[in-house]
């Protein structure tokens, strides 16, 4: 009678033990064998393509052949994050930013990054990835501007990352431009909510505190009317076209006139908290 | 009142307070996708408030609603006081400040990458680790809850362990298994990355490891709703339980083919391949026994009590059964929409199906119906049966108990059956606000509307739990007897040991989680994919 | 066994799928860094959108990125085999396109890639059905499945949508 139970338990063990295993070898044989092959006769593979593409050791269907591609790389912008130029943003040289701001941004931009003339932006407390991309797009001539264009020809990559990141240390904190009220709904309604008729994501869902956006998105508030309204038409008609993926063209493109000069001027008039205030 | 009591009530009160916020936010979120105006509707604040939803409802609600009734059943089913209750309060405390730190996260907009994590969509440490602490909080009541096991084992040689605890340990050991995946993600990958210390991540790993906890996750959920039908359901229709084995059998079977069938998550992903896909979509059919396994028990034992109480005929045992007693109502309003949802369910793991239905409003179909249906509506008649030996207080109107679970059960067929169809039609999730200007999705808008209505329901239900909770009066001088679960026909006096322990299971998981997921998992480090920049939810501007 | 017959049932219908018809879901682990996926060849702006190789595969290439697909107006033949390639620069995306049972995942690293066949003519709507961000919801393409004699490629092989 003591024997009976350690006998069942036992017949327990051998009997789930060689189900289980059983259950994953026909699994195992299916996926990894069967279908493949059988998929890829009628697809024109070998065996040992179709099981190879069934354990993903190589890209492809195990049922269909796989496309290729004769294209040649047209880039619209040189600038890739790799976690290299990540990590030099993050630890810049600020004393050299400072220098080559001083030297050479200030008659434009203005001392504290706050432009004195309306069509030259603020540079004041903008991402230091947004104006490291700009820098090298206008070198490389993705983004054409003849004034930029000839003064970043004397900036190498690490002199970039300095002066953007010692730009966007100019100001304390980020500003979330959805607490400031504008007058207008309609424009309130873009910037928070975009169209979905239109395809338009909303403004803030980019440019917003909290967003998650692209790496690169500069930030708008309180940035120059003028300049805003200037580089949206210039997406519009494709005059500037270093945006990844018609990020902004497509956006841009479908904006009425009224609504570009409205979005402009929403963005203007958000409170941004300078040195000097 | 005891401190075991306590200890039970802190974490339901907990569960159902987490619970009760997040229904309304469901409603307004569907108030928003609806074409009807609704207020706030901004993306930022609908995110937050999906984040805020999931969160609650499958991290908090279920996980305090498990560790509380688990103590409860350690106690009355092994009848003896709960080893390490100081353990089991200090487990209360990290999971509750764990619970506060990912709310605050939530709520300051910090942390809106919903309750699935969408990296490199990456939130606020605080968020993560918030997370992390209510999981450590429940590894603790596992190992409480084996220890406890274990320990009656030792002082009862030889002797069946009761059902109801058998059950509970089998979800502690499974849920040590789950959270490997989500707790590898968070720590190695997610909150690194979080903390600044990475400024990529490989989102192919990040998600697979991910699937390993996002499938076993929601049968940690339902396990005490089967607990509930095996062990509470046959005594309140007033009858044995049809088979003691079948129910370990069915447990066992939960643990074992749970946890290999995360993939069926990743059907429609690139990065895993459609070899192991397979694997796991056939390991993922046999999940579906123990399921339908239990539905045949339990009918089987209804179907005694039936009779015993008078049926006749084929289905003369139905119309017989007590269903004014909630937990009797609860169990058959369960089970139709088990069977709803899990028939949608089977559709969601079809190798070829998966890809008509994926991210449509058919998957949040399934997991409300199923989960928000079948698995909380026994939530809700769990409490209500053992809020007497909690509190000593009873109710004040089972009237009310039934009123709460039908509007409940009509709720969420109202709400989940349009979704369904809209699914198919091609309806996409996670969306704020949809353009009903378009004519195909003009179609769909008064369909929106009545899972509205049905979601209102819901919320109206909700509403009443918490009061029918609330309302439960003293019964001066009542004695509170000791809470007794269900026996078995045939009361086993010895059950193998496969089925009175876990030592072979554990070993046949870990046979099949290699084989589920060795090569998947491993393939990213062979394979170095590049990885994706990480995109800071919690600054900027 | 009842519970046995539901599970071989269900097997049975899937092995057919998958001998017969040759169903499998999208899997393709062909990786790309999404970080210089604007300077790669294949996804480069002006290789997107339908093409018609050398070898007479008709091949979409699409680009999802927050928050729009790139084309997101893209010409497709109807009762013609057409592989889909797709790729993300920066988060996770998916599309589905109603009607049909095109369905995916784009997960930033690797291309996705399906191979369909569609038989309805029309615009289809093709939105963005995973959570990318604030703008998720105002994701979408059109795919336009045109029938074969409409389709025709200029001297490249590349079809787009007319501009409106």
């Amino acid at each position: 009678m003591a024997l009976q139970p350690q006998a069942a338990d036992r017949r327990w063990r051998v009997w789930s033990t060689a189900i289980v295993v059983f259950v994953v070898v026909v699994a195992a044989l299916l996926a990894f064998v069967v279908l493949p092959i059988v998929q890829g006769q009628s697809a024109g593979l070998t065996a040992f393509a179709a099981i190879c593409r069934s354990l993903g050791l190589q890209a492809g269907s195990p049922a269909a052949r796989q496309p290729s591609s004769e294209s040649k790389a047209q880039p619209v912008s040189m600038v890739a994050w790799t976690p290299q130029v990540i990590d030099r943003l993050h630890h810049p040289n600020l004393k050299n930013g400072a220098e080559i701001a001083a030297n050479i941004c200030a008659s434009c931009h203005g001392e504290k990054g706050v432009s004195p003339d309306a069509q030259f932006p603020h540079m004041a407390g903008q991402s230091a990835f947004a104006i490291y991309k700009q820098l090298h797009d206008f070198k490389n001539g993705a983004r054409v501007n003849e004034l930029m264009g000839s003064i970043v020809e004397n900036l190498d990559d690490e002199q970039m990352a300095d002066v953007a990141a010692h730009f966007s240390a100019l100001t304390k904190g980020a500003l979330d431009p959805r607490t400031i009220s504008s007058g207008d709904p309609d424009v309130v309604r873009l910037v928070e909510y975009g169209v979905s008729g239109r395809g338009i994501p909303g403004c803030a869902s980019c440019h917003g505190a909290h967003a998650g956006g692209p790496i690169e998105t500069p930030t708008l508030a309180g940035q120059r009317q003028e300049y805003l309204f200037a580089q949206l038409t210039a997406f519009a008609n494709g005059d500037r076209h270093n945006d990844i993926f018609n990020r902004m063209r497509g956006i841009a493109a479908k904006l009425h006139k009224d609504e570009i000069e409205k979005i402009a001027e929403y963005y203007a008039a958000v409170r941004l908290f300078r040195p000097q205030d | 009142m005891k401190s075991l009591e306590r200890l039970t009530l802190a974490h339901l009160w907990v569960a159902f307070a987490a619970f009760a916020v997040a229904c309304f936010f469901g409603v307004w979120q569907m108030w928003a996708r609806s074409p009807l105006p609704a207020p706030f509707v901004t993306p930022d604040h609908y995110f937050l408030s999906v984040t805020a939803h999931g969160v609650s409802m499958a991290f908090v609600l279920t996980t305090f609603f498990i560790m509380g009734f688990g103590y409860f059943t350690a106690e009355t089913a092994l009848g003896r006081p709960l080893p390490g209750i100081h353990w089991a309060w200090l487990a209360f405390v990290i999971s509750l400040a764990g619970a506060l730190m990912a709310t605050v996260a939530i709520l300051s907009g910090r942390a809106s990458v919903l309750y699935t994590f969408y990296p490199p969509l990456t939130a606020s440490p605080i968020f993560y680790f918030g997370l992390v602490l209510v999981v450590v909080g429940s590894w603790i009541w596992c190992v409480l809850m084996i220890v406890a096991m274990s320990r009656w084992k030792h002082a009862n040689p030889g002797a069946p362990v009761p059902l109801a605890m058998y059950a509970t340990v089998a979800n502690a050991v499974m849920w040590l298994w789950t959270t490997i995946g989500v707790a590898a993600e968070l720590l190695f990958i997610v909150l690194p990355a979080s903390m600044g210390w990475n400024d990529t991540v490989d989102v192919g790993l990040t998600r697979t490891l991910f699937s390993w906890t996002l499938h076993p996750i929601v049968y940690f959920w339902l396990f005490p709703a089967y607990i509930a039908f095996y062990t509470m359901a046959p005594q309140a229709a007033g009858g044995p339980l049809y088979s003691d084995t079948l129910g370990r059998l069915s447990f066992v079977l939960l643990l074992l083919y749970s946890l290999p069938v995360g993939m069926h998550h990743l059907l429609m992903d690139p990065m895993q391949s459609t070899g192991f896909k397979f694997v796991q979509m056939m390991l993922t059919i046999l999940v579906a026994v123990p399921t339908l396994l239990t539905v045949f028990t339990i009918a089987a034992s209804m179907e005694i009590a039936g009779r015993l109480r008078g049926g006749r005929g084929l289905f003369g045992w139905i119309p017989a059964l007590p269903w004014e007693r909630p937990m009797v109502l609860a169990t058959g309003l369960s089970f139709v929409m088990l069977f709803f949802g899990g028939g949608g369910g089977l559709v969601n793991m079809g190798y070829g199906l998966n890809a008509l239905i994926h991210n449509t409003s058919w998957v949040t179909a399934h997991f409300h119906l199923i989960f928000g249906g079948a698995v909380v509506i026994m939530y809700f008649a769990i409490s209500y049966e053992i809020w007497f030996p909690l509190t000593g207080r009873v109710a004040s109107s089972v009237l009310a108990q039934r009123i709460q679970l039908w509007l409940w059960f009509c709720g969420m067929m109202v709400m989940s059956l349009p979704w369904h169809w809209l699914g198919l039609q091609g309806q996409w999730r996670r969306v704020a606000q949809f353009d009903y200007s378009n004519p195909i999705i003009a179609a769909w808008g008064p369909w929106v509307i009545v899972s509205l209505v049905g979601g209102l329901l819901l919320l109206a239900s909700a509403i009443l739990f918490i009061w029918n909770l609330a309302s439960f009066r003293r019964r001066p001088f009542a004695a509170v007897p000791s809470f007794r679960f269900a026996v078995a026909v045939h009361s086993p006096r010895r059950v193998p040991a496969a089925l009175n322990g876990f030592g072979l299971w554990n070993a046949l998981v870990l046979f099949l989680m290699v084989a589920a997921y060795g090569w998947p998992i491993a393939q990213f480090f062979v394979l170095q994919a590049p990885q994706a920049v990480v995109h800071r939810v919690d600054r900027g501007g | 066994m009842v519970v046995g017959g539901a599970v071989a049932l269900i097997f049975a219908a899937i092995l057919y799928a998958g001998l017969v018809l040759h169903v499998n879901p999208p899997s393709n682990i062909e990786t790309i860094d999404p970080k210089t996926l604007h300077l790669s060849a294949e996804f480069t702006e002006t290789n997107l959108g339908t093409k018609v190789e050398a070898g007479g595969q008709v091949i979409s290439r699409i680009v999802a990125t927050q928050f729009a697909f790139d084309p997101q107006c893209m010409v497709v033949p109807s009762n013609e085999p057409v592989t889909l390639r797709l790729a993300s620069p920066d988060v996770i995306h998916g599309i589905l396109v109603t009607g049909t049972n095109v369905n995916t995942m784009v997960i930033p690293g690797y291309v996705s890639q399906i191979h369909t066949v569609f038989t309805k003519t029309g615009d289809l709507l093709m939105p963005c059905h995973e959570f990318c961000g604030f703008g998720h919801s105002q994701m979408w393409a059109t795919v336009r499945v045109v029938p074969r004699e409409s389709f025709r490629p200029n001297a490249d092989g590349r079809v787009a949508c007319e501009k409106s």
